[in-house]
């Protein structure tokens, strides 16, 4: 038809002849559109920084919600339900992946809505000190009588008053046996073979971790507060820096397990998890002893729904349930009860529950007084920006 | 109120002078409370709080804070902080070289020697990869870096020797290369769109090379694009957090420097005077911007 393939191409012409306006809409177009993408840029940087903002919860849903804030991997969908069969209590989790983040936000005034946190062992110190945790009141309590001997009377809290033990574990270093020169057995390895290395080792991104596997090797606690150990320890790590890749606590994964990275310093739980995937991987606890962390539960003073709260620790204090998580999320659990409960293997296994005479050399990271901890941090930017 | 004034003629009238002053004087107070309070409550105000908390040497968060000073501002001249802003400068100016010399030529071919009817589909070809999270690209080229990965595979297949750039200086400019090329192509492109084509020809008539005549004619043409280009992209991989973090060396930028203040040490009086310096270095960047740079090339 002849006249429509006329129209057609006249109408092409006249959109050949609009382009120039055309384009400079376009142009607009993708310019808004590329600072939408900016600002939404920003926007993630933000939230990677101050992980999410939790929803308040509504007063018609005050009771039937409860709202913790966690470290990644220590929930699941079957734990989180199992808790609302059993008190038809909503759970909503945020997590956070370093305990300063977790203070900042709370010390902000950005975490209202939980009535349970997870702090780390020298964290709950530093908060009851701030006076931001509640007592547990130990009669609304069940099961709190069965911790392994570690956790019965621990130094950061004394008679667990003020906080409950849920996760423990061990700072070391995870490598494949198939790529290493010599079999590692601490720290020295990374110091001995700096050479070969070159950008092949990651560390954990936080102070008092690396700056503690330093002391430890040097044979110094890993909590020294003599500002010449310290110093002597920021001179190792600066020998240490062309092996270093990258301080980073996640991340170092993939590399580690394709052989792009040598030697990854891990959290345990981190090793373990990683192991699972990738069996040719083994993770040590350095012979020198190294760091040993324990995660607990508190009730912050804020906390809105103290009545869920209990439940809440109740629900993880029951050894059936706690046992299952274990084997589920292979964490390290601190109660007894549950050990008992748990199959063989696992009770066996170094990784999870290290033997006795590396734990008698471990140290937890206690808090040291605040010139020291400016020392730390002194010489961890110096560390850093060179 | 409905004024109908077509219909009803006024015999008087019906609103005096007076209200409809008022209504003229409030007009621009209602049509600009929503984004004016948005402003004042968003950007305003947290600045200004930057601003107190950032003369309050070493204010730290949860501790009683000290009287005012300038002990924040004057720590950064120390050697470790000028070490980091020294670095970040040293990226962004790479990232601004990279972008321009990989940008041009794009531009320029897109411009001037593509079909008419392709151009917007070979823009939008370069603003796709925008549209991904920056997050998500710098865990790419992770991939495409590392030691056994994508480019050394490449390399290798090639004949050519492996190359360790991660977790040094030349994946960070790869990255923020990479990162904001689109900001840089699409306005030369809006500038080089412009070129009075008339001049080239009247350049090739009197006998200059067509080098001659890109140098002499199509560069001075452009350079407010360029200069506009260049203060972009230097704004953006100044501020950048993700690519130097992921793929950089471990030694610190500005950015994550203030990142360290805010949420590790928790000195958020340091923290604020390194932001402020920030945007204060950004606003001279914006203003030179608007005085030297495109204007409807920047506005695109």
């Amino acid at each position: 038809m002849p006249p429509t393939n006329l129209r057609n191409s006249r109408l092409l012409h006249r959109a050949s002849l609009g382009s120039a306006t055309s384009r400079r809409h376009f142009l607009q177009f993708s310019a808004a559109a590329l600072s939408g993408v900016a600002l939404s840029n920003c926007a993630r940087n933000l939230s990677n920084a101050g992980s999410s903002p939790a929803s308040s919860p509504t007063n018609s849903t005050a009771n039937k919600t409860l709202h913790i804030y966690t470290w990644a991997n220590y929930t699941d969908d079957e734990l989180l339900r199992g808790f609302q069969d059993r008190t038809g209590i909503q759970v909503v989790v945020d997590t956070f992946d370093s305990n300063e983040t977790m203070l900042t936000k709370m010390q902000g005034g950005g975490g209202k809505a939980y009535s349970i946190i997870y702090p780390s062992d020298y964290m709950v110190e530093k908060m009851i000190a701030d006076e931001m945790v509640a007592p547990l009141d130990q009669s609304r309590l069940q099961g709190t009588d069965r911790w392994l001997p570690q956790w019965q009377d621990p130094v950061y809290d004394p008679g667990n008053a003020h906080s409950m033990p849920v996760v423990w574990g061990t700072t070391g270093l995870i490598f494949d046996p198939g790529r290493v020169s010599d079999p590692i057995k601490g720290w020295d390895y990374i110091w001995q073979n700096v050479d070969q290395l070159s950008r092949r080792i990651t560390l954990i991104n936080d102070v008092r971790e690396v700056m503690g596997a330093t002391l430890k090797y040097l044979g110094y606690s890993l909590n020294s507060t003599k500002p010449a150990e310290i110093e002597a320890a920021y001179n190792e790590l600066l020998k240490l820096k062309p092996a270093i890749a990258s301080f980073i606590t996640n991340g170092w994964e993939d590399q580690l397990a394709s052989g792009d990275l040598t030697v990854s310093m891990a959290y345990s739980q981190d090793a373990i998890y990683l192991i699972e995937e990738s069996p040719n991987l083994q993770y040590i606890v350095p012979e020198t002893g190294s760091s040993l962390w324990t995660d607990t539960m508190v009730i912050p003073k804020t906390a809105p729904n103290v009545d869920a709260a209990y439940e809440w620790l109740n629900y993880m204090l029951d050894p059936e349930n706690s046992a299952k998580m274990v084997e589920r999320l292979k964490i390290a659990t601190p109660n007894e009860a549950a050990f008992e409960k748990l199959p063989t293997n696992l009770q066996q296994d170094q990784n999870l529950f290290p033997s006795k005479a590396i734990l008698a050399k471990s140290e937890g990271i206690a808090p040291v007084p605040q010139a020291i901890t400016d020392l730390y941090e002194r010489y961890w930017t110096q560390l850093t920006s060179s | 109120m409905a004024i109908s004034s077509s219909t009803v003629e006024p015999p008087a009238p019906a609103h005096p002078g007076w209200q409809r002053h008022l209504t003229k004087l409030l007009q621009p107070f209602l049509l600009l409370a929503p984004s004016g309070l948005w402003l004042v409550m968003l950007l305003v105000v947290p600045t200004v709080l930057i601003l107190e908390l950032s003369l309050i040497p070493g204010f730290r968060l949860g501790q009683p804070a000290g009287g005012y000073g300038l002990g924040n501002y004057l720590q950064i001249f120390q050697i470790v902080y000028l070490q980091v802003v020294l670095r970040s400068l040293y990226f962004a100016t790479g990232a601004t070289i990279a972008c321009l010399l990989l940008g041009f030529p794009v531009a320029y071919w897109i411009a001037i020697k593509a079909p008419k009817r392709w151009r917007n589909l070979l823009l939008v070809g370069f603003i796709l990869p925008l549209w991904t999270s920056s997050l998500l690209r710098a865990y790419a080229w992770i991939t495409i870096l590392r030691p056994s990965g994508l480019l050394n595979s490449l390399l290798g297949a090639i004949g050519l020797p492996g190359q360790d750039w991660l977790y040094r200086s030349p994946a960070v400019l790869i990255g923020m290369a990479y990162s904001f090329l689109p900001y840089m192509v699409l306005i030369l492109y809006a500038s080089l769109e412009k070129l009075d084509r008339r001049l080239l020809e009247a350049a090739a008539d009197l006998g200059a090379t067509p080098q001659q005549a890109f140098w002499k004619i199509t560069v001075p043409q452009t350079l407010p694009g360029i200069a506009a280009g260049g203060l972009l992209v230097f704004i953006a991989s100044l501020g950048d957090f993700v690519v130097p973090d992921l793929l950089g060396p471990p030694s610190m930028t500005l950015s994550r420097l203030i990142y360290d203040q805010f949420l590790r040490f928790r000195n958020w009086g340091f923290g604020s005077s390194l932001s402020l310096i920030l945007i204060f270095a950004v606003s001279v960047a914006i203003a030179l911007l608007i005085k030297y740079g495109d204007r409807n090339a920047a506005q695109s």
